[in-house]
């Protein structure tokens, strides 16, 4: 005899929502200390890019359109941009394939693609966390060029930033279809970290690529997030481009969940959870 | 040495098990190897050379920098699972072995992908070659700077992985510093400041093997820094980094696994 589980109620899935993504919060606390090594790491890789930029103004004064100043601040705002945006999404499935707890996954109520947006938002707002003393340490260095300049840049920015997270999941999503057709995932992972290096915008500015780079960045999402959200909190994109850059994230967000979930389906019909 | 040798090979051969890992991997190790190339276009796009120092001239320090990454994962590239090690007890098992430990521990783990990293490595210092006025007969010196190099990246990962024997945690993050450190070589020293010099060229010598050599093909650095500063720092790495192991295994603590 079987006894079906009750449908949950739109407030119940959201409830679960906001408790996964809490509990997923609290578990990267535990490992602060890796989250805070990890961000230094990083940073160190960044200082790298703000250097060579610093002789490339220092060989040639007038570089291209942004100024040293503007590309100073676009480059440290885009450093905590990409460090909030940086998701555990990939490592933490692949882990999970390996040791067949996905089976228990593909089981919660919430649904397989919610259970993993919860856990990005948790690793989001912890990520909120440790990025704002890293803003104050950049003001104190760089000073009031990282603020946005209007009240209406600031908006447009964190609206921006939330189209900026599911854009970002939702290629994450597909690396997380990817890992479960190749059971090992990290050839993907890494070859998406380097697409997002190249084309988020992440080491410049869309405006200062050669022209054949700046095209195929273009036709990709990852422009859309770092570099979108870092040009309307520092007022490079200006109101009359926010309906079209912002409709293209949503564009972008909405397609990638919609290939996800397509993708996800497709792959459910022939996957097998691995015994553990 | 010969048991050495037999374990690298077996190391080896379980790796090469996986073929369809070993094709991601090397796509992946040319991937990322092209994500700092374009930065790189991005880059000289914008201007003619760096710090003095022209793009065939940068592109060099490019090349060499991925050959020593490629040669340091392909041969001792097992000290990146060692918080894995102490987590699963492995590193307990290998304590009582009549082996070397760090030894046993560089050479469990080559990465297969580490050829990805080589070749782009390769390819990139020949069109360097190829764009700068450097005596042909030097090229016999690469293969001595590229062993240099990946002894010193080696001998600073060790460093770094016994201090994490005291800190054991899921994670090797704290490697990844070095890792970057290793890729700030691809750009000339003269773009860095004062204390980021010090440290790649006498604290963690990456430069030592990187930017003398470069520096010597260029024209502007002598034969014999590019000669006898590579297996010096390597040396004086090497002999920390077991010094370093020793000490830190004195201390060390099981986690019970």
């Amino acid at each position: 005899m079987s006894t079906a589980l009750p449908v949950p109620s739109a407030s119940q899935l959201l409830s679960g929502f906001g408790a996964l993504a809490f509990r997923t919060a609290e578990s990267k606390l535990t490992y602060r200390l890796a989250t805070v090594l990890s961000l230094i790491a990083s940073g160190f890789a960044y200082c790298v890019y703000l250097l060579v930029w610093l002789a490339v103004y220092r060989e040639n004064p007038n570089p291209g359109p942004i100024g040293r100043g503007a590309m100073t601040a676009y480059l440290v705002v885009a450093f905590m941009v990409n460090a909030i945006l940086t998701l555990s999404l990939e490592f933490r499935f692949i882990q999970r394939v390996r040791m067949g707890l996905v089976g228990i996954d593909l089981l919660r109520p919430l649904g397989f693609l919610p259970f993993q947006m919860a856990q990005g938002v948790g690793d989001a707002l912890v990520n909120l966390v440790f990025v704002v003393p890293i803003f104050g340490v950049g003001l104190f260095f760089v000073g009031g060029s990282l603020m946005p300049p209007t009240a209406g840049a600031a908006v447009l920015g964190a609206v921006s930033l939330l189209l900026g997270f599911v854009v970002n999941f939702g290629v994450s999503y597909l690396i997380v279809q990817a890992s479960f057709v190749l059971q090992s995932g990290y050839g993907v992972i890494f070859t998406r970290a380097a697409l997002h290096q190249i084309f988020s915008g992440l080491a410049a500015p869309l405006v200062m690529f050669p022209d054949g780079l700046r095209a195929a960045a273009t036709f990709l999402p990852f422009r859309h997030v770092v570099e979108t959200p870092v040009r309307f909190w520092l007022g490079m994109a200006g109101p009359s481009e926010a309906p079209l850059l912002l409709a293209e994230q949503a564009a972008w967000a909405v397609s990638l969940l919609f290939l996800g979930e397509l993708v996800f389906r497709s792959v459910m019909r022939r996957h097998q959870v691995q015994g553990g | 040495m010969h048991f050495y040798l037999r374990l690298y090979l077996t190391a080896l051969r379980a790796r090469a098990e996986y073929r369809v890992d070993f094709l991601v991997g090397v796509l992946t190790a040319t991937s990322m190897q092209l994500a700092a190339f374009a930065f790189f276009w991005i880059v000289t796009s914008h201007a003619p050379g760096l710090g003095g120092w022209s793009s065939g001239e940068v592109l060099a320090l490019f090349g060499l920098t991925a050959m020593v990454l490629g040669l340091s994962e392909g041969l001792l590239n097992g000290i990146w699972w060692l918080p894995w090690y102490v987590i699963d007890g492995q590193l307990d098992r290998l304590l009582v072995y009549p082996v070397k430990s760090l030894v046993f521990v560089l050479l469990s783990r080559p990465e297969l992908h580490s050829l990805g990293n080589f070749t782009a490595g390769a390819v990139t210092f020949g069109v360097a070659w190829s764009m700068m006025a450097a005596p042909t007969w030097a090229l016999v010196l690469v293969p001595l700077w590229v062993v240099c190099g990946a002894v010193i990246y080696t001998a600073a990962l060790v460093m770094i992985g016994s201090v994490l024997l005291k800190a054991s945690g899921p994670w090797n993050t704290p490697m990844l510093s070095i890792h970057h450190l290793l890729n700030a070589a691809r750009y000339p020293a003269s773009v860095y400041p004062r204390w980021l010099n010090v440290l790649i060229l006498f604290v963690l010598p990456f430069g030592a093997a990187i930017f003398f050599p470069v520096s010597f093909l260029r024209g502007d650095g002598s034969l014999f820094v590019a000669l006898a500063a590579p297996p010096v720092a390597a040396a004086a790495s090497a002999i920390a980094a077991f010094f370093v192991w020793e000490l830190a295994l004195r201390g060390y603590q099981s986690t019970g696994s």
